[in-house]
């Protein structure tokens, strides 16, 4: 036990009416019985489906401001000389409607486009390697939200991203992920064997908890065991031995308790994820239009591009009559591997129990290159390198995510759905001498889902609700996005973003009015959601820095 | 094993009735419950018999049951038997008391225990056997003077001799290839092939000419890689003559290799014995003699140790390693070095001040050089620096700061951090990225002593921190200007200057006019207004000598090529402060005893844990030390500490990767009379496990804190699948469907190391042999407490492979195949308990 951060924290929290709600989360056994759990995490609603939720962690911290762009503000460019994605001449982005995708046809580049998408608000623009969220957001299956922190943030990886995984900013002490504790809420945890997934290299925090074990794939087509000799029947005799070692009592150590639940939940689900299909034959997984307008391909190949382009040869238009052609990949090659973890997470999530899954895209940290020189004859300039290689992944991502929901499901569709990302800060708003950024606050989240409250176009063409949040024009009612060379956000309080909007409201949201969490879950899983001068509901000022945030976004 | 029955009563459990008729059953009240863990559950009497069930103390060695009728009397021993988790016997009904006393596993063996687990890679049989020869305390001290340790794994054996191969597996082919992996040559004598699980010399050798004294062909066929080779009769093992094999280029296959087609062909459900004779040399090249498709296959190198690190040593110091040499040198070392601490510090240096090798390479990529070369030059920079931390830590004195530096210096972080191209001159604004990382994950842990300003103070003292490429006698001078050596002068123009022209090592250069010359304020006090204010001071909560100092270092403006003391200064200054202290003090107590040690603790304050009082005595140790911040002071308040050598340290950590990979291999290897070991690997293909069971990429984390010590960052579903694939495949003989996910070279064999062991008579004894490895596998656990495990052992031993019909041990024939299945089998289900992911 940490006494000094703990003591100092909890006589901190109590002053804020935290206390007994952190006492709670540290202190008391919860009751797991199913029987005794209220809420609807986990239970199927009328329609007799479950609602889930996917998390994607975007590890490193992304650069908010060159993702969702503030077009409008005079500063963006002069704050960004090597980075700032430069306006489309041909694209207003003063224009009201729907967002602007351009579609690469059959010839040209899959990422050619060099400009800012509108984002039709009159104000904000998606870089260009987001193009594909941009028929995402047209149907209103997209919420974007901007300027997203937390209450005297962190500027350490490692501490921030515990934070957003445990839902408990600045609260060391907390070891549990708030996924965890929906999953506890729930009263599945300790009778299915599969309520929280994370597909990757190891259980990631927002998962992790003393009393359940939630489950993590390294490698589904690996997750099963061996024997000496490896013949069936002697696998059989090493399972059975190696189940009843499993039950032979030991005296106590720290991680014996860990070892005891997690070789629990390994024998367990060993059985269930046999009987998916995770190999790569099986991944026929393709998009239901000619993708990106790629007429020539989609006729030569049948249907569009594969949903999950884990080779070269499902990566976008790559495979062609004539010689294939890299320009036309929708994700970099080295994306494979974690549309191989996508992939599996969208598996799991439609044939299992499995309330939520979960995976990670490393390497946001671009602290220096973070794009590529200009250069008129290769065509590289700030549209390309490491920022937009990370990017693409996560706008084919949920473009491939509404089309596998929508065309393949039958336990999951898109509509039972939300789509969350998670980054632990944002970036600085000025570039620094490397063509980087370094650490610094609030930066963006994006939501998506089929229930999603995102862009309707107005009856008569415009915009009757947009699906941006927080940066400009339309659907940033209550805090504006400041603009011009002094006024700026961009000047404003040194080189960081400040957040209007804290991750626990879009988080507690979810849970509430998707998950099904009720209130009191709700303060069990993000403990103070409640608390007055959290501000977490509603608007108001966050007593512990003073700042002023929106509550809840109304985006679902 | 020694015992020591401890006589203090540990546990009442008094019966509240008369024991009468049968199925009684009784609630014990427990009065006393002294033992450290040990909680009586249940006692119920049925039939006649007392049934005592209690949860299991540490380290216990034997439960023994006493009785007594009154508090008074004497307590007798109780006769029954000891089951897992508790113990019945007879009782006649009266009325009683009963006293569990516990005898635990002696505190020199539970030291000793802890002392592998910690300063080693895991316990060896010979290093269990030496330490309970010599005691642990010895071993401690030889392994904090390392320098006193003989090391020559990275010396090429010196003296040729010849040496002995022998491999089994079914006869699935019937030609046989012998071939090098490169250019190179070997002599090899004696190559027998016959039928059956073991070669004793009488069996008709199935290969025609094997011992080369007649000419090679017919008998042998020669590919063009190897038609220079020859018979010799100068080096020869017997008779005559011998093979002198040369090859020019590697063989992998029929078409490059010395073969011969085996006559009448070999039954693929046949087992058969492949033998050989080769001589040692310094070549780094590799034999392989294999017959076709995927049947016996036997590689080694040529160096005196099968998998000894010296070619690779070479290989590294000659910058022609890529990463996957690198890899295998580290972990032949964390396998076989007799300087085990060093290997254990020198890891955690690597991950403390971690790096990554393809960034590295990456940076190279883009300076003109092809992608092997970068990779080349990359590696490089990490062998240099983990080279020089091993250097230093064979100082006695070598302090925190000496390591620091060693990092701040490396080009692999230089380029890891940003400060390659970091600049401070002019409006540029300095990377923040080495400041972050210097105050939060190398010096004085987040949030602890620092803020936002200071950073940005600190960033702009790493501006000027570069690469360059200079003369080798010029590695070590930051000042040093472009090597001017050229591979060819008759190039002109740029070209001539071109990085793959210029003959030099890529080193760290110090660039003046990147660098930003202004006055810094690291740690001082900013009011709103951005006007400094004095100096910060040490918090109250570290207490004395520390609490209050002001620790603020004010750097004036420099220029020229005194800018590059800023950076030095910072780090001096930074190395010995009560938060570094503190921070490096708690993560080696992390590591050295468990992962419950916290950051923060008020050492001012009543409530004291024994965490925090060994967190204080580091502190201590390295600041009272001359010079300040001994490496070695530290871990000897560790070491001495009553955590360390208590139940508090023993098992209380699972294994790394690494460690898990690492400590399989120790656990049954010993060395055999000829001078092979019981278990070895050739480090190449043990990387695939780290890799898969979590992504321990060594020398190549993206992420700048390091890998996780703790449990649940390793710990899952997933990974758990990957570490019981990994033990099961390392177990498995050659040629088996599976072998390849610990690979071919991972050679482990448990029936050598029970006949090195024990004795003939117990070899057919399912109870000895499991009882064997229990205490070899688990030697900190006490034997009462493994009784559950053996158990499932003696079961395991004693049933075909279907587990489900009788076959007793006993029943089958030490040396046949059939044997070595069924311990291998037992072996692996043991090392793919829980138990055995501790340490």
């Amino acid at each position: 036990m940490n006494i000094v951060s703990r003591r100092s924290f909890l006589s901190q929290a109590s002053r804020l009416g935290l206390g007994a709600a952190l006492a709670a989360l540290t202190d008391v056994p919860l009751v797991v019985q199913r029987a005794l759990a209220d809420g609807g995490i986990g239970r199927p609603g009328p329609d007799g489906r479950v609602r889930k939720l996917l998390f994607i962690l975007l590890r490193g911290a992304n650069d908010g401001l060159n993702s969702v762009i503030p077009m409008g503000d005079s500063a963006y460019a002069a704050s960004r000389p090597n980075l700032a994605i430069p306006p489309d001449p041909l694209q207003p982005v003063t224009a009201l409607g729907p967002a602007f995708f351009p579609e690469s046809g059959s010839r040209a580049g899959t990422y050619a486009h060099p400009y800012a998408l509108p984002l039709g608000n009159g104000f904000a623009a998606l870089h260009p390697s987001l193009k594909f969220l941009a028929p995402l957001y047209n149907s209103g299956d997209l919420a974007l939200v901007h300027r997203v922190g937390y209450p005297d943030q962190s500027r350490s990886h490692f501490d921030s991203l515990a934070y957003w995984q445990t839902g408990t900013p600045r609260a060391d002490a907390v070891q549990e992920g708030f996924l965890y504790r929906a999953m506890v809420e729930s009263g599945l945890a300790n009778t299915s064997p599969l309520t929280g997934v994370s597909i990757g290299s190891s259980l990631p925090l927002i998962l992790r908890g003393s009393r359940a074990a939630m489950t993590n794939l390294s490698d589904p087509s690996r997750y099963n065991l061996l024997a000496v000799p490896n013949t069936p029947a002697a696998n059989r005799k090493f399972d059975a031995a190696l189940a009843a070692a499993n039950e032979v009592a030991f005296a106590d150590k720290r991680d014996r308790e860990l070892l005891r639940l997690q070789y629990g939940n390994l024998s367990q689900t060993l059985e269930l994820f046999a009987q998916l299909r995770f190999d790569e034959a099986s991944n026929t997984y393709r998009d239901d239009v000619a993708t990106d307008g790629d007429t020539d391909w989609a006729a030569a190949n049948g249907d569009g591009y594969h949903l999950f382009p884990t080779t070269a040869e499902k990566n976008g238009g790559w495979l062609r009559a004539g010689g294939n052609q890299a320009s036309k990949y929708v994700v970099p090659t080295g994306a494979h591997d974690f549309f191989e973890d996508l992939k599996a997470a969208s598996i799991v999530l439609n044939k299992t129990d499995a309330i939520v899954a979960g995976v990670s895209i490393d390497g946001w940290d671009t602290h220096s290159d973070q794009v590529n020189p200009r250069d008129a004859a290769s065509g590289q300039g700030p549209h390309t390198g490491a920022h937009a290689g990370l990017l693409r992944r996560v706008g084919w991502s949920l473009y491939a995510l509404r089309k596998f929901f929508t065309r393949y499901a039958d336990r999951c569709r898109w509509e039972d759905l939300v789509v969350v990302t998670l980054s632990e800060f944002g970036r600085t708003t000025v570039e620094n001498s490397d063509a980087g950024t370094d650490h610094a606050e609030a930066s963006v989240m994006l939501v998506a889902g089929g229930s999603v409250k995102g862009f309707l176009p107005g009856a008569t063409g415009g915009v009757s609700r947009s699906g941006v949040f927080n940066c400009g024009g339309m659907g940033d009612r209550i805090l504006p996005w400041r603009t011009g060379p002094t006024g700026s956000l961009f000047g404003a309080d040194e080189r960081y973003l400040k957040r209007n909007t804290d991750y626990r409201s879009v988080l507690g949201r979810i849970l509430r009015n998707h998950l099904g969490a009720t209130p009191g879950q709700l303060e069990r899983i993000i403990p103070g959601y409640a608390v007055p001068g959290e501000s977490l509901l509603t608007r108001g000022v966050q007593t512990r820095d003073g700042t002023e945030v929106i509550g809840e976004p109304d985006l679902l | 094993m020694q015992f020591r029955t401890l006589p203090a009563i540990r546990v009442w459990c008094r019966t509240l009735a008369t024991w009468g008729g049968a199925l009684l059953s009784f609630s014990p009240m427990v009065s006393v419950s002294a033992a450290e863990g040990l909680q009586v559950q249940d006692l119920e009497v049925v039939g006649g018999e007392a049934r005592l069930s209690f949860k299991p103390a540490p380290a216990v060695e034997n439960y023994q049951v006493f009785r007594s009728p009154s508090l008074e009397a004497a307590f007798e021993p109780a006769p029954g038997v000891l089951r897992p988790g508790g113990w019945s016997g007879a009782t006649a009904g009266e009325a009683g008391f009963f006293q569990i006393r516990i005898a635990t596993v002696s505190t020199n063996d539970l030291l000793a225990a802890n002392v592998l687990q910690r300063l080693a890679y895991g316990p060896t049989p010979d290093d269990l056997a030496q330490l309970r020869a010599v005691g642990p305390e010895s071993y401690m001290a030889a392994q904090l003077a390392a320098e006193s340790v003989p090391s020559d794994l990275d010396t090429a054996d010196p003296a040729p001799r010849w040496v002995r191969v022998t491999t089994t597996g079914p006869g699935t082919a019937s030609r046989l290839y012998v071939y090098l992996d490169g250019a190179g040559e070997a002599y090899l004598d004696d190559l027998r092939l016959v039928a059956g699980d073991l070669d004793d010399g009488t069996q008709p050798n199935l290969l025609r000419n094997g011992d080369f004294e007649g000419t090679l062909s017919p008998s042998w066929t020669l590919s063009d890689n190897v038609a220079g080779s020859a018979r010799s009769a100068q080096i020869v093992h017997s008779g005559g003559a011998a093979l002198h094999l040369i090859s020019t280029e590697a063989g992998t296959t029929q078409d490059s290799s010395l073969w011969q087609s085996i006559s009448p062909a070999l039954s693929a459900s046949r087992n058969y014995t492949l033998s050989y004779w080769f001589r040692t040399s310094g070549d780094a090249t590799r034999l392989t003699i294999r017959l076709s498709g995927s049947g016996i296959a036997s590689e080694h190198g040529l160096g005196g140790e099968p998998n000894s690190p010296a070619p690779l040593y070479a290989r590294l110091e000659a910058g022609m390693a890529n990463r996957a040499d690198l890899r295998a040198w580290h972990l032949r070392h964390a396998i076989a070095s007799p300087r085990q601490l060093n290997e254990v510090l020198r890891q955690f240096l690597e991950n403390h001040f971690v790096t990554q090798v393809s960034k590295t390479q990456d940076y190279f990529d883009g300076r003109g050089y092809d992608g092997d070369t970068a990779e080349l030059l990359a590696v490089r920079t990490e062998f240099v620096e983990n080279r020089r931390w091993r250097e230093a830590l064979l100082n006695p004195q070598v302090t925190f700061h000496d390591l620091l530096r060693i990092s701040a210096e490396s080009p692999a972080m230089i380029v890891y951090l940003d400060t390659v191209t970091s600049r401070g001159d002019g409006a540029n604004i300095a990377n923040e990225n080495y400041a972050r990382e210097l105050c939060e994950l190398f010096c004085f842990g987040v949030d602890n002593g620092y803020d936002q300003r200071d950073i940005e103070e600190i960033s702009r003292a790493w501006t000027g921190w570069r690469l360059e490429l200079v003369a080798p006698e010029n590695e070590f001078n930051p000042h040093a200007p472009r090597s001017t050596t050229y591979l060819d002068p008759a190039v002109t123009g740029s070209g001539l200057n071109a990085n793959t022209n210029v003959v030099g090592v890529w080193a760290m250069k110090y660039r003046p006019d990147r660098h930003n010359e202004r006055a810094k304020y690291p740690f001082f006090q900013w009011d709103a207004s951005g006007r400094r204010g004095a100096a910060k001071q040490v918090p109250a909560r570290f207490g004395p000598p520390w609490a209050g100092r002001s620790y603020g270092l004010p750097l004036p403006a420099r220029s020229g090529t005194s800018g590059y003391r800023d950076g030095l200064d910072i780090l001096r200054h930074m190395a010995d402060q009560p938060f570094t202290q503190e921070y490096l003090s708690v993560k080696l107590c992390q590591v050295f005893i468990h992962d419950g040690f916290q950051h923060g603790y008020d050492f001012t304050d009543a409530e004291t844990s024994p965490e925090e009082a060994l967190v204080h005595a580091c502190m201590r140790a390295w600041e009272e030390g001359s010079p300040r911040g001994q490496v070695r002071e530290v871990l000897r308040t560790i070491f001495a500490s009553e955590l360390f050598r208590s139940h508090g340290g023993s098992l209380q950590k699972v294994k790394t990767p690494l460690e898990f990979v690492a400590s399989t291999l120790r656990a049954l290897r010993a060395r055999r009379p000829d001078g092979t070991w019981t278990a070895d690997a050739d480090g190449y293909e043990l990387y695939g496990l780290m890799n898969r069971a979590g992504r321990m990429r060594l020398f190549d984390r993206a992420e700048p804190d390091g890998y996780p010590e703790d449990a649940p960052g390793w710990i899952s579903g997933g990974t758990l699948a990957e570490r019981l694939r990994f033990v099961q495949s390392a177990l498995m003989p050659a040629g088996m469907a599976g072998k390849e996910d610990a690979g071919r070279n991972t050679r482990v064999d448990p029936v050598g190391l029970l006949q090195l062991s024990v004795p003939e008579s117990q070899w057919r004894d399912a109870d000895a042999v499991a009882a064997f490895f229990l205490r070899t596998l688990f030697p900190a656990e006490g034997t009462a407490n493994l009784l559950g495990y053996h158990r499932i052992a003696v079961d395991f031993l004693n049933a075909d492979d279907t587990g489900s019909n009788p076959s007793p041990l006993a029943g089958l024939v030490p040396g046949s195949s059939a044997y070595d299945l069924r311990i291998r089998g037992m072996v692996a289900l043991l090392m793919s308990t829980q138990r055995f992911q501790e340490q």
